[in-house]
């Protein structure tokens, strides 16, 4: 192995921990009610923006505008659950049997407002957030990277294990597992699934926007930068078994490493299509995906 | 899985018989719809708002096929608006490699994107709710990709420039309207018959659909195709109307304007989408002047129907027909 495969496989498990970071929580919400979210890259967005313009437009310290845009998408997230998501499980949807599709098309219209609304309100401009640490490039080895990025992963690594030691030990992460295993069975057993469902949705999209909020000094925030993050938190949910968290996290940092040398290697333009390849044939011929527990049935 | 419901013959019988006059109200009131499409060139003459109004149709065009695969079929795709851009760029490659006349490349559009349809629809038969909505939005991306980086072929986000058909706003203008409405009495035809039935049977317990001898595996792959079909035929007609083929017509916000279409107007209804893709788009048009904020407003009225009133406009009117004749 080569200095420069060294640098691509370090840089590629690093964005491997930040796409770990949203996919947890599209998996967990996956686990809970079955649904994909497709607003999951907006959460990302609006932290984002909110962790840039809490520290610039109001002179916050990073330090402390970080945990903030955490707070902000863990708010959306329970707004989101309270308004649009109860009538998946409380049954007093209209859509009857279509209750899949009501998921698609409420979480698809949601991402489509929340884009659009503020593209109108701060605007079609690229934001860029204040790094955590001003040095700019830190020399590990063969491998070259800033010290912000440095930094965030770090940071990543260590959020990443809180919440996955929560979802594992924790009283509430045992619950949250009960309801994905099985909903009504964990409701019999006396779980409060409407709790479950609320601490989940708070949870994904303050980590979807703790990610955003970590990349900002470097993707330049715009109101349609969510949408390629989804897209591969989807992909990762697929590879890594719907529902399952360490397949979440392994399967990111696969895609991070596959995408870092196939954009090398294999072909620069179509970088972001092997993942979807890989999505497809893993939806065609094995959607349990690489570690996904099948439903267990009361 | 949805509980399988018991129903006698008889049940069944008028059960057919309600959903045939229900579709026959909704075919007559879409008519009605076009009929004052039609009128409207007598008095506008103004070449932007026709324009607006061609789109509006190339949209009701697509908010149809697509009303017909998720409404209808309870199919849940995310591409439509990759078959229309998969039917611009075969009429637009056909023609601008082969100078292939663009009647012959419309109608090549519409085989292609009927097969690619049969070929995409058979391999996700048997995927449902979020795992369909994510392999064809993965569908969906990867051949926007694919146009967008075949520089070579495509000229990738300059787009291509293909033949107009005609100068006349007012000839594309009711060559649009044309396609709209035979469209819309192919549909008509479809769904009164008995596929019609069998679609909506599959949408509504696929298990039971099948136990009572509905060929699932054929009507399911079978809408899939007629509605790429039909997105393909737009798309195609579309590439010669702008004279210029790009990989944004396969934009995921395209596919979003189509679903908000659709939902607004009342999905599984004949008429609602139609009249939505008009209302839709030349509210847009007219809003982008005052402030800009039409696609905040329709992206919340996609939340609100979904949320609220499931059956649309459409269903809206309906009640509000029904207890006007109530009072």
């Amino acid at each position: 192995m080569s200095g420069i495969d060294v640098d691509l496989a370090v840089n590629g498990l690093i964005t491997g921990l930040f796409y770990a970071l949203m996919a947890i929580g599209l998996s967990l919400i996956f686990g809970i009610l079955k649904i994909v979210n497709f607003a999951h890259g907006e959460f990302y967005m609006v932290g984002a923006y909110a962790y840039t313009l809490i520290a610039l437009a109001l002179g916050v310290p990073v330090w402390i505008a970080l945990p903030l845009a955490f707070v902000v998408g863990a708010l959306l997230g329970w707004l989101t659950e309270r308004t649009l998501m109860r009538p998946l499980y409380a049954g007093y949807t209209s859509w009857g049997l279509m209750r899949d599709e009501y998921a698609v098309i409420v979480t698809f219209g949601l991402s489509l407002f929340l884009i659009n609304l503020v593209d109108k309100v701060i605007g079609p401009y690229a934001y860029r957030g204040p790094p955590l640490v001003e040095t700019s490039r830190v020399v590990l080895g063969p491998v070259l990277i800033s010290g912000h990025r440095l930094l965030a992963a770090g940071i990543a690594i260590a959020v990443i294990a809180i919440t996955a030691a929560l979802i594992k030990w924790s009283f509430w992460g045992q619950q949250i597992r009960a309801v994905s295993q099985n909903r009504l069975g964990a409701s019999l057993a006396g779980i409060d699934t409407a709790k479950a469902s609320v601490i989940v949705f708070m949870l994904s999209g303050g980590l979807a926007a703790f990610a955003g909020a970590l990349l900002s000094p470097v993707i330049n925030a715009s109101p349609d930068v969510g949408i390629f993050p989804a897209i591969k938190s989807y992909i990762i949910v697929v590879l890594g078994g719907m529902g399952s968290v360490p397949g979440a996290i392994i399967a990111s940092l696969f895609l991070g490493v596959i995408e870092s040398f196939g954009a090398v290697y294999i072909s620069f333009q179509y970088r972001d299509a092997f993942g979807l390849i890989l999505l497809m044939l893993f939806l065609l011929f094995r959607p349990q995906g690489l570690f996904g527990e099948k439903g267990r049935e009361v | 899985m949805a509980p399988s419901s018991a129903t006698s013959p008889a049940a069944d019988r008028s059960g057919a018989q309600l959903s045939n006059t229900k579709t026959t109200v909704e075919f007559r009131a879409a008519l009605v719809a076009m009929a004052i499409v039609a009128l409207i060139p007598l008095g506008v003459s103004n070449p932007y708002w026709l324009g607006v109004l061609i789109v509006s149709m190339y949209f009701a065009i697509l908010a149809g096929a697509w009303n017909l695969l998720a409404g209808y079929t309870g199919q849940f795709s995310l591409a439509p608006a990759t078959f229309a851009m998969i039917g611009a760029y075969t009429t637009g490659l056909l023609n601008h490699y082969f100078g292939v006349a663009p009647l012959l490349g419309i109608v090549a559009a519409v085989v292609v994107s009927g097969l690619v349809g049969l070929l995409l629809g058979r391999a996700v038969l048997r995927l449902v709710g979020p795992y369909l909505a994510l392999t064809t939005l993965s569908f969906a991306e990867i051949m926007r990709l694919v146009a967008s980086n075949s520089i070579d072929i495509t000229r990738g986000d300059l787009g291509l420039g293909v033949e107009g058909l005609m100068n006349s706003r007012v000839g594309w203008y009711y060559l649009f309207l044309g396609a709209l409405v035979v469209l819309l009495i192919l549909f008509y035809m479809l769904l009164r018959s008995k596929a019609g039935l069998f679609l909506q049977a599959i949408r509504d317990d696929e298990v039971a659909a099948r136990r009572a001898g509905v060929n699932v595996v054929f009507w399911k792959t079978a809408a899939f195709a007629i509605s790429a079909a039909a997105s393909g035929f737009a798309g195609a007609l579309y590439a010669h109307f702008a004279e210029l083929v790009t990989p944004e017509l396969g934009l995921i916000g395209q596919t979003g304007l189509i679903v908000s279409m659709t939902v607004i107007g009342g999905m599984g209804t004949l008429a609602g989408p139609l009249v939505a893709a008009f209302l839709v788009y030349v509210l847009s048009e007219w809003l982008r002047d005052v402030g800009g904020y039409q696609l905040v407003v329709f992206a919340a009225l996609v939340i609100i129907f979904a949320r609220f009133f499931r059956e649309g406009l459409w269903g809206l009117a309906r009640a509000a027909v029904k207890r006007r004749g109530r009072a």
